[in-house]
């Protein structure tokens, strides 16, 4: 036995039993239970009781609240990446020709290593309609202060902003790294040919480019979507934001279970909801694929 | 507003003259390159500010005195700075219990992911065995899991863990594993990406190193730990240093499982959760205070490893 569990044979399953053992207890398990969970009604106190499809036809017909969320959530990440990713590229493309790299870096990256809670405070302060660092600046200019986080119309877009702020760095330094890996040569030759500024990235970087855009389209859209911890902090003692404009699906599911203990329908929403994050992922990839990249 | 963005712009005027003397910009006329020049570096002054400002308006509110927050209008610049607040704030929260959490329970994390992620990372680089194929591609596929899948599920397998927190065999009588800080640990105990990334650094080192020390008698666990592993240093480091940073803010499934055990809070989700106690105008300096708290032992771990975080963070978008 003792020359079985040290022979080569036996070694890579050792290595990978710790692995194995969590899979099938935090991932096995919890992927079968949720969709189980997801076909009863369970309020955690008293035993589930079977409904089979009943909870995914209530959210997808009848749900006034529901439909209404996955639009909302849907802005959120389309409008992040529709804001954050050409702002990050034109400051990588900056970033990449400047000196002092390391001072910008260290400037851009500090978003990334502070602690949801206090950037959601530090904006709900900057946010203050009254007298909130942002109106404040908008003032000098002579504009009017809008009520970012009161004002229903506005509250998304103020989270879609904050979210930009917090993501730029490193969406910044992703681009930064792929418009390095862009051999000078294809430059050189594109020059010879006369290529002025502009088609020099329309022609050469962004093209090059492609794998990086996908890298950071995707992962983005992801975390977009699935994304609620901001709204908490940004809209504290609401039900996601002034008459829940700034409820994402993320986290009325949330509510859904931890307030409202319907763990079954709650269940169904994060599968229906990872349904959808999964097929736009797979067109995006597909999308991407016939412009002709390859990533991962 | 000036004069705060004086200390952020003056490198970037430094930069500016040296940029507009020679290389790196492209070639063109000296007109044209000092005009990119300008563009370039008001571009990334403007974006420093905008990233830099809030911390500077978070730390300006902490400083303020009730008095300067009740005036109206408000006033902006505190004219006594209030630096005591930083000291009170840790007689008005338990915020050393928090930090003490914080500490342990990253720490805690990161220890395990380093040991799960390099030993299967170096199991599935380094062995031909049946099933490899599969558990890699098990990896790859476990990453498309989106967080939010695991928060119900988890809750109530912690909750009816057997045999812990007063349960019995079936998982029923006790709060099982909610309540302990195995809660907060062992959930994040793998991570697929750390494996994933760990053997992208095993797959560098060649096959004929470690079968030279089994020819010399190795036993497989001294091959891995005192061979293999100090070849990936700069992996493990990387992964850590990933890995202790997003811990550390992580807000969202320590909240869940901590609302009803106060002794278990970290510092991001004490502060979150016991914002009604900052109802008050007047209080809210000390709330700007503790969020200061919160934010500084990071950025001084971050700034004093930046270099591997930032490896980090590209080494996601490389082809693998």
């Amino acid at each position: 036995m003792r020359a079985f569990l040290s022979s080569k044979k036996a070694a890579p399953w050792l290595f990978l039993s710790p692995v194995i053992l969590f899979a099938l207890v935090f991932f096995v398990l919890p992927v079968v239970f949720a969709a189980y969970v997801s076909l009863t009604t369970w309020d955690s106190l008293t035993p589930p009781r079977w409904v089979g499809l009943r909870n995914y036809e209530y959210l997808l017909t009848r749900d006034p609240v529901f439909l209404r969320t996955l639009w909302q959530t849907l802005y959120f990440a389309i409008g992040t990446l529709a804001i954050g990713v050409p702002l990050a590229l034109v400051l990588a493309y900056a970033f990449s020709r400047s000196r002092h790299q390391g001072l910008w870096r260290v400037l851009y990256t500090v978003p990334m290593v502070t602690n949801i809670v206090a950037i959601g405070f530090i904006f709900w302060f900057v946010f203050r309609q009254t007298d909130g660092l942002l109106n404040r600046v908008l003032g000098l200019f002579g504009l009017p202060g809008p009520g970012w986080l009161t004002d229903p119309g506005l509250a998304m877009t103020s989270a879609i902003l904050v979210f930009v702020w917090m993501e730029l760095g490193r969406n910044m330094l992703l681009f930064a790294a792929g418009l390095g890996s862009i051999d000078e040569s294809y430059y050189e030759a594109a020059k010879l040919d006369g290529a002025g500024h502009w088609q020099l990235f329309r022609f050469v970087t962004l093209p090059l480019l492609r794998p990086t855009l996908l890298f950071v389209v995707i992962t983005g859209f992801i975390s977009g979507m699935s994304y609620f911890t901001l709204m908490l902090v940004l809209f504290p003692g609401t039900q996601g934001g002034p008459s829940r404009a700034a409820l994402t699906t993320g986290q009325y599911m949330y509510q859904m279970a931890f307030e409202d203990l319907r763990m079954g329908r709650a269940s169904a929403v994060s599968y229906i909801l990872f349904a959808l994050v999964s097929v736009v992922t797979l067109i995006q990839l597909r999308v991407m694929r016939r412009g002709g990249v390859d990533a991962h | 507003m000036a004069d705060t963005s004086l200390p952020a712009a003056a490198p970037a005027v430094a930069a500016l003259a040296e940029a507009a003397a020679g290389p790196p910009v492209r070639p063109g006329g000296r007109g044209r390159r000092i005009a990119w020049a300008v563009l370039t570096y008001t571009l990334l002054t403007l974006g420093a500010l905008v990233m830099v400002l809030p911390f500077l308006d978070m730390l300006l509110g902490a400083l303020r005195t009730p008095a300067e927050r009740l005036a109206r209008p408000p006033v902006y610049w505190p004219r006594d700075p209030q630096w005591g607040n930083f000291v009170r704030v840790f007689d008005e929260l338990p915020l050393l219990r928090w930090l003490a959490n914080s500490l342990g329970v990253t720490a805690a994390i990161t220890v395990l992911q380093i040991l799960t992620s390099a030993m299967g990372g170096y199991a599935l680089a380094k062995f031909h065995f049946r099933g490899r194929l599969g558990m890699f591609r098990f990896a790859v596929g476990a990453q498309m899991f989106p967080f939010f899948i695991f928060l119900i599920p988890w809750f109530f397998i912690l909750r009816y863990f057997p045999l812990v927190g007063g349960n019995n065999l079936l998982g029923v009588g006790g709060m099982g594993l909610l309540g302990s800080y195995a809660a907060l640990v062992l959930p994040f105990a793998v991570s697929w990406y750390g494996i994933f990334l760990m053997r992208q650094f095993f797959l560098a080192i060649p096959d004929e190193l470690l079968d030279a020390a089994r020819m010399d008698g190795a036993g497989e666990f001294y091959i891995f730990f005192r061979i293999a592993l100090p070849l990936v240093g700069s992996g493990l480091a990387t992964l850590a240093i990933f890995v202790f940073l997003y811990h550390w803010n992580e807000v969202l499934w320590t909240m869940t499982v901590t609302r009803t055990a106060p002794d278990l809070q970290t510092l991001p989700v004490g502060i979150y959760l016991l914002r009604g106690a900052f109802e008050q105008e007047a209080t809210k300096s000390l709330q700007q205070a503790a969020i200061c708290v919160s934010v500084l032992p990071v950025l001084i771990v971050f700034l004093a490893l930046q270099r591997y975080y930032v490896a980090s963070v590209t080494s996601g978008s490389v082809k693998g």
